[in-house]
């Protein structure tokens, strides 16, 4: 069976097409539906004990104290925190602050028109500092991914990594650099 | 007349700790009940979207403080991540409530955030009276309505600031 030039273009145009899409919703094409299993069942081993927000705010604690060590021009940016007393109440706050907007992405996952909006929203507060950058977020996402297979026994780097990198993406999506 | 004064304080002291509810023992009741009704994924959903329909049943007027954030529609992309983002900022507070510093931080960074928008104080009843009927559906038996009501008492009150 041959196929003539007019179908054979015709196919080319629709895979470039469809290519293009792939790249374009990288959630939908990344991200599976099994991704996105993976990533909620391992993420929900942290809150089986009452004592979560001990370990909510003592790892989101850490992941910030070493992003401050990796830019230390970001520390500036938690001064209203008080990142300098990390024990202390309001910086234990916003350190369960930021860890239940990641718990609230990673158990939107399966409602996409949802974690959309939150995460714009996630963007719209973080454009509303100045001082933020992108590359802030890429040091976070690093640290974050180091940590995380250190709490989790069961820790699928390929799942976490593609569901995260539209995370960040939007996120940081808003930020002038 | 020394005594007097000695039993007179006494009687106002234990008047206040006890009329201030919320003890110790409550606030391990409510952290362990919340972790189990606020669960994950699509069932979190589910209960976030029972209280909020509970909420716009007994003060409909109160759908046009949400306007901005999808309240017309309570399915919304939109609701749904801002009804999550407000049972979020709940669960900080309540899994805080063993953490009274950072208990305090939070609920009067949530204040600040409220204090702009004038939320009248029957709509904080309406949550209260939502999360009251929308928990024990969850729960079933294993729910504490005292160590609640005295719980939510101390929350609302610090993001109300009165």
């Amino acid at each position: 069976m041959t196929i003539s030039s007019s179908k054979m273009l015709r196919l080319v145009v629709l895979l470039v097409l469809a290519a293009f899409c792939a790249a374009q919703e990288g959630r939908s094409h990344c991200c599976s539906a099994e991704d996105r299993n993976i990533v909620q069942k391992q993420w929900s081993v942290l809150w089986h004990d009452t004592e979560s927000s001990k370990v909510k705010s003592g790892f989101a604690r850490l992941i910030l104290l070493k992003l401050v060590e990796k830019k230390p021009e970001a520390k500036a940016l938690f001064a209203n925190v008080d990142i300098d007393h990390p024990l202390g109440g309001a910086f234990t706050a916003h350190s369960v602050r930021i860890i239940n907007a990641i718990d609230m992405a990673i158990n939107l996952l399966d409602n996409q028109e949802a974690l959309d909006s939150a995460l714009d929203h996630l963007a719209d507060q973080h454009h509303a500092r100045a001082g933020v950058k992108k590359e802030h977020f890429t040091a976070f996402a690093e640290i974050f991914a180091e940590a995380l297979p250190k709490i989790l026994d069961d820790y699928d780097n390929m799942a976490w990594k593609s569901c995260f990198e539209g995370f960040y993406g939007k996120i940081s999506g808003k930020l002038d650099a | 007349m020394k005594i007097l004064i000695v039993l007179a304080i006494l009687a106002v002291f234990v008047a206040v700790t006890s009329a201030s509810g919320c003890d110790k023992l409550q606030r391990l009741k409510v952290k362990s009940q919340w972790a189990r009704a606020y669960s994950e994924g699509h069932d979190r959903e589910d209960f976030s979207q029972a209280i909020w329909r509970a909420i716009f049943a007994q003060v409909p007027d109160a759908r046009a403080l949400f306007k901005r954030v999808g309240g017309d529609d309570t399915n919304s992309g939109d609701f749904v991540a801002h009804s999550l983002r407000v049972l979020a900022g709940l669960d900080i507070v309540i899994s805080l409530l063993d953490q009274p510093e950072a208990l305090q931080a939070e609920l009067s960074h949530l204040q600040k955030q409220h204090d702009s928008r004038h939320i009248p104080d029957n709509y904080f009843a309406a949550f209260r009276l939502a999360l009251g009927h929308v928990l024990p559906a969850q729960l079933g038996r294993c729910w504490d309505k005292k160590a609640w009501s005295d719980c939510f008492e101390v929350i609302a009150h610090g993001v109300q600031g009165h």
